[in-house]
């Protein structure tokens, strides 16, 4: 029992940093000093590792995701609501992202419900990418989702819990 | 009891949580009599037939009165259910499986899409000589493959009363999707009548159990609709075949109970679910000879596996399973609420029903079946076929290559198909088709007769896609090709118009070559090709990520492709998997050598 619960703590392989100074909940751009906490996450076929993170209101997270499975993926933050619209979307264009979401690796947006906007990211096999994001104080549970067509089916999804 | 053997597997705290809710909630059949467990990506094991696990297991044959469908019948059983017991293993294993006769007839066991030595495959007369009454034969072989699969007799007509059951591998690493409990669904189609009297019938008389044939109102609603000339035009065609367009299934649910998991759609077996969790569903088509195209109305389905081997996820509403495959879908139902798993079977003559609730005694609302389809329209062009519907004419169905006019094979490229044109510039050194390139004159893109990619949407081959390149990436140094052929009123089934018990040797395979593998089917009728032994990579144009199969469904007039790395020494099945189509002789052996 004891092994496993180790297995687990090296699992989520996040790193805490002690600030956790104030942060608007917008999306402007972030500079290296206003990160609070760097979550690294692994991208698989069809899971991401860890399965779910808990954040508090406000903290400026840098998500590095590295996608160890063989093909392409993306990690999208945003409510289920938004993801599920993401999802409908992708699926009717074949899997293919619209505008600007071509590039690997790169910082992107993904349209959810009502065209409102979540931060995105496209991952191409055994590359990194960074996403960096602040908490919103308003919401107590977010997504983080791949919404290629049936990769959030097949179980590429997590939850963010959002508390103090 | 080999089920109680204890699987050591690190549990966290919430997959034992999960296992417990299992438990709580498992099917009544199933609790108290198997224990449940977990492993680290959420499996369950339940079976409402019972389950043997590996790597020893003892199976015992009988013929024993057991009630189908509430009625008296006499099915094979195995360790004293039918269908048999699911026999559940794991990657890397070394299996031991002792099946007793305890018929006064010979009896075997296939291990239905398992990669093992050529004396274990439990063909007799091929792999071995069968199991003699009262007698063990042991079954020995390491387990180099995962997924779902499932076991059947080969012997004679057995396989048509029970005798057959799911077989599951379980992943020694971890798989490409996950989920919080599984269930396994086994489509078989049973008959109160005696297998060799449905035979017979069938020989007899050609659409002995075809009740849907056209009839004299049909003739006046087609006049109506498409002029005197092209009616009595069409009608002449489908005489000139020995067929009538509504054979859709030789055999019909006016002799067939559809079962699933061994019950009836009036028993209603019941998978369990709690809200919100990611259920995997493990469907294997075991019937003798339904097709059937299954639908959870009000769930999304995503497709992950198709004959063991992971795909790449498609996201689908109804898929068409053909005789012997599987497919592993993902369904989520987010509410409290029942859902009917509704597999109808292709000819519309009946279907298979379960319930997916998550409680027991729930059922949801069952689906109005659709009417049967008429192959005059699919011939008739009703899928941009200009050119296949000559092609399928003159070629007729009674087995005469001679006839047939290859001239209209050439036309075919130019027709509307998917993909095609940019494929057929590829072409390799030999100049043959680049490896994985779709074969002129296939129809991956279509699910086949009577099923509306319009309306929902529907699994196709096109769709399945590996996620990795398979080991054995040279392109094929020789083409094989094999026509399906057939005479339905004769009911004679055969290859390249031979019946096995008229060919003089085997198809040979040399050793380790790379061999395609061409089915062009001459027929009206759906085949599901069967090779024992080897996989065939089935060529449905997605290059280097093409499929891994065991069985090809072949539809009418269609010619498709399979690469097949030739690496298993020693003799092999290879045949339709209509029953009744290989008993009549659509069967041949493979020799690797």
């Amino acid at each position: 029992m004891r092994k496993m619960l180790l297995a687990l703590v090296l699992g989520l392989t996040t790193t805490t940093a002690f600030a956790a100074g104030q942060h608007d909940a917008s999306h402007a751009a972030t500079s290296e000093a206003d990160v609070d906490r760097t979550i690294r996450v692994e991208a698989g076929d069809m899971w991401f590792d860890p399965e779910g993170i808990e954040v508090a209101p406000g903290e400026t997270i840098r998500f590095e995701i590295t996608n160890t499975g063989n093909i392409e993926h993306e990690f999208v933050i945003g409510d289920a609501q938004a993801q599920e619209a993401h999802r409908e979307m992708m699926q009717e264009m074949d899997g293919s992202h619209g505008d600007g979401h071509e590039g690997h690796g790169g910082h992107d947006m993904a349209e959810g419900a009502h065209g409102g906007e979540m931060p995105a990211v496209t991952i191409a096999p055994g590359e990194t990418a960074e996403l960096v994001w602040t908490a919103p104080g308003n919401v107590e549970r977010l997504e983080y989702a791949c919404n290629l067509p049936g990769h959030y089916e097949s179980g590429m999804s997590g939850n963010i819990d959002i508390r103090e | 009891m080999a089920s109680s053997r204890v699987i050591t597997h690190p549990l966290s705290r919430r997959q034992i949580l999960k296992g417990g809710a299992a438990l709580g909630l498992g099917s009544a059949a199933a609790l108290g009599l198997r224990p449940s467990w977990a492993n680290p990506w959420g499996q369950t094991n339940i079976y409402s037939k019972g389950i043997e696990v590996g790597p020893e297991v003892s199976l015992a044959i009988r013929r024993e009165s057991i009630p189908i469908d509430g009625k008296e019948a006499r099915p094979f059983s195995i360790n004293g259910t039918s269908p048999g017991p699911m026999i559940r293993l794991k990657e890397g294993q070394d299996a031991v499986l002792r099946v007793t006769n305890l018929l006064d007839e010979p009896t075997s066991i296939h291990w239905h899409g398992l990669i093992l030595p050529p004396g274990m495959d439990g063909v007799p007369g091929v792999s071995f000589p069968g199991i003699a009454p009262g007698e063990t034969f042991t079954y020995r072989f390491p387990v180099h493959q995962n997924g779902t699969y499932w076991y059947h007799s080969h012997s004679g007509l057995q396989e048509q009363l029970g005798h057959a059951g799911p077989l599951i591998i379980d992943a020694a690493e971890r798989e490409p999707f996950r989920y919080d409990r599984e269930h396994v669904l086994l489509l078989t189609d049973w008959t109160f009548e005696d297998p060799m009297s449905v035979f017979r019938n069938l020989k007899t008389a050609e659409g002995y159990y075809n009740f849907q044939e056209r009839t004299i109102a049909d003739f006046f609603a087609d006049v109506r609709e498409k002029g005197l000339s092209a009616t009595a035009e069409m009608r002449g065609m489908w005489a000139k075949m020995r067929m009538s367009s509504r054979d859709i299934a030789d055999v019909t649910g006016s002799t067939y109970s559809y079962l699933l998991n061994g019950h009836s759609p009036e028993e209603n077996w019941t998978a369990l679910f709690q809200a919100g969790e990611r259920v995997r569903l493990r469907v294997i088509n075991g019937s003798a000879m339904s097709y059937f195209d299954l639908r959870i109305p009000g769930l999304k389905m995503t497709v992950v596996s198709a004959d063991g081997q992971p795909v790449q996820p498609v996201p689908v509403d109804e898929f068409r399973i053909g005789v012997a495959e599987t497919y592993d879908v993902l369904v989520t139902p987010e509410d409290d609420s029942a859902y009917t798993i509704f597999a109808e079977a292709m000819d519309r003559s009946g279907y298979a029903r379960a319930t997916l609730a998550p409680r027991e005694g729930m059922a949801a609302e069952i689906p109005e079946r659709r009417k049967i389809a008429d192959r005059g329209m699919e011939a008739m062009g009703a899928h941009d076929m200009e050119g296949v519907e000559h092609a399928e004419m003159e070629r007729g169905a009674d087995g005469d290559r001679e006839g047939m006019d290859h001239s209209t094979m050439q036309g075919m490229d130019h027709s509307n198909m998917q993909g095609m044109s940019g494929e057929r510039s590829r072409m390799n050194a030999n100049g043959m088709l680049a490896a994985g390139a779709a074969q002129p004159g296939s129809r991956y893109d279509q699910a086949g007769i009577g099923i509306d990619s319009g309306e929902r949407r529907v699994l196709v081959y096109r769709d399945l896609k590996a996620f990795t390149p398979w080991p054995d990436r040279r392109e094929p140094e020789r083409e094989l090709e094999l026509h399906l052929t057939g005479n339905m009123e004769r009911y004679m089934w055969s290859f390249d118009g031979k019946k096995f018990s008229e060919v003089t040797g085997p198809i040979r395979f040399n050793k380790n070559e790379r061999l395609r593998l061409i089915l062009v089917n001459d027929t009206m009728m759906e085949h599901p090709i069967h090779l024992h032994g080897m996989w065939m990579e089935l060529e449905n144009g997605q290059g280097e990520l093409i499929p891994r199969k065991h069985t090809l469904n072949v539809k009418p007039g269609e010619r498709v492709s399979a690469l097949i790395t030739a690496d298993a020494e020693g003799s092999w099945a290879f045949h339709c998997h209509l029953l009744y189509h290989m008993d009549a002789g659509m069967f041949r052996v493979v020799k690797v050598a």
